[in-house]
């Protein structure tokens, strides 16, 4: 499996490298090269980027992208300056703080325990990877919603924001519900820890961190209400019901159903891939992207989804073998954008 | 008070007797005399007996009930077995409990004027106003739904053994399994406030999740000041009781297309009947069946909860506060504590204050626009027995 190859190259890579720039299949994004395998879907997929060429590379974060579109030579794999641009999670990295920012007044909450609980995971250096707003908020940008500049004026740049924002809201929601889903997790596992810090339901107890969760769900539904988009309301509403399903299913399996390959997928989808292909579906939506666009976010979201729980179980394995170095922060950063683009070049 | 003079009439009075009409204060819906005494209305409503089974609150909706028991326990079936008999649990026949709200919210629908459609009319209106009420309908489920996720957390909370005179869910099926199932109630509940893609109820209904959860952790995290405070006490019932009637009304008002005026009354009458009936709850722990103290279950005093009876308790005693403080889990201290309130007015005060709420819930149908549709009118009589009926109950 390609992926697998990629694996184990990674250690012998020096780990300043931006690794999807290295070895990668070509993928047109990237390098512009054709080769033989990829090629064929690779030069379709120029074409369906082609047509989108015209405004979408107007973003000034992937003008390097452009240039390296039209300077399709082996130059580029040398030009390393080009390449931070394309690390996914700095190209998002300010807007983030925004969103933490915001978030973390979300959940702001009257009574003092319920508010400290609220916030436990919301807070500056617990956030977590943040994989989940980071992929949202490049779909929006991926589906032509434009970072507003703050030097245009007019009545097109005040839509863009509204949308962007609202965009940003799905974000925020999907984080509300990620955490919840985390916080009665814990309970119900009995954790101790979480993000390298003391579970919630470790350090204020398990009614609290119950109440916790129920509470950023009822911010979330009302943050969705907000959006005045019911089938958005109805994705999200969904995952939630997915998120409760699949834990029941890993709670419940008959032996059967522990041994299926089908099941552990539909599991996996419910517990890990549910949330992020519904939000990107939703991002879609708000975008007024058609069906069919839509479609594909949501397709992108529940492959990525899934190919980022399948390493994760490969490293539950392989993780404190030398040979994968779990437990650096890049390391699995260098994982998931290698699946992502790999993915990506799957579906483009 | 009238009201206390009228209760100790109850324990006399047959049971097969509908409470409303027999020696309340007499209400112009009801009696249509207008007298100042009470035993005036009281002797002319007592020889109607014939007009009473009508104004059963409960059985003018007896019907409607059915139809959303059935199309609830559809709307809670699950893919995966332990998780499907987890959320049905309580939805089952013989265990939906006294289905309360959605009782009072059907009654709403009608008393603004949403007729249950009759099958043998045709036409668009009732086409329409089919739709509106199943829309209504849905309200309702959507209540029951989220009502019993809070139990279903509550239950896990509290470690509670028995919910609804079977064992709690948790106790049954484990804690994880209830966590689950009331999340899972929770989307459920979500979904179906999609639907009726109207962001105003949805927003007012997350509104009230988040108002549980609230009360909730006022009940859990109080400090010693803020649990000897009335306001702290009526702002934790508000949120922990009145809020999801209170605004499953205004919904309903809202669905029906009623002016924000309308939409107020319907929700000051869910508060103040929700109000009325914790207050009445709080004395119910105390005397149980009896007119006498300590014959209750005095869960919530064994639990540490402060309730309106002792709060009043305190104002009159302030020497009961140190005995508060120190907590019950020495039994010592709620013998102690029942032998103040029996000096004290503390119940007495707490159904005063239950009679002013449910006053007030009377007063917000009475502001409710006229009507003279026969079905609305009994509708609004029923919501008005039902105000008396909080206050009356002995169970």
């Amino acid at each position: 499996m390609l992926i697998y190859r990629g694996l184990s190259r990674i250690s012998r890579i020096s780990k300043k490298t931006s690794f999807g720039r290295r070895w990668l299949p070509s993928h047109p994004l990237l390098s512009g090269a054709s080769h033989s395998a990829a090629a064929a879907a690779a030069d379709s997929s120029v074409k369906v980027l082609g047509c989108r060429e015209a405004y979408s590379w107007s973003l000034p974060a992937l003008h390097g992208i452009r240039h390296q579109i039209h300077h399709q030579s082996s130059s580029v794999i040398e030009d390393t300056d080009s390449q931070e641009q394309l690390d996914p999670f700095s190209l998002v990295a300010d807007e983030l703080s925004i969103l933490a920012k915001r978030l973390r007044s979300m959940v702001v909450a009257e009574v003092p325990k319920l508010a400290s609980a609220a916030e436990y995971f919301f807070k500056m250096g617990v956030e977590g990877k943040r994989f989940r707003p980071t992929v949202l908020l490049l779909m929006a940008t991926a589906l032509n919603v434009r970072v507003p500049e703050p030097l245009h004026d007019g009545v097109e740049d005040a839509l863009a924001t509204e949308l962007r924002t609202r965009q940003q809201c799905i974000a925020e929601i999907t984080e509300m519900i990620h955490v919840a889903s985390l916080l009665h997790d814990d309970v119900l596992d009995d954790a101790d820890t979480r993000r390298g810090i003391g579970s919630l339901n470790f350090v204020m107890g398990n009614k609290l961190a119950v109440l916790a969760g129920d509470f950023l769900l009822s911010r979330a539904c009302v943050a969705l209400a907000s959006l005045k988009n019911t089938e958005v309301v109805t994705l999200l509403a969904t995952v939630v019901e997915h998120l409760v399903t699949g834990e029941t299913m890993q709670m419940t399996t008959s032996s059967d159903q522990r041994c299926s390959m089908d099941y552990y997928m539909q599991k996996t989808y419910y517990k890990t891939a549910s949330l992020i292909s519904n939000s990107c579906k939703a991002i879609a939506l708000l975008a007024g992207q058609t069906a069919e666009v839509a479609i594909l976010a949501f397709d992108y979201g529940k492959n990525l989804g899934l190919a980022y729980q399948l390493i994760d179980d490969v490293l539950d394995f392989t993780g404190t073998s030398a040979s994968l170095g779990k437990g650096s922060l890049s390391d699995i950063r260098h994982v998931i954008y290698l699946s992502l683009l790999f993915i990506a070049s799957e579906i483009l």
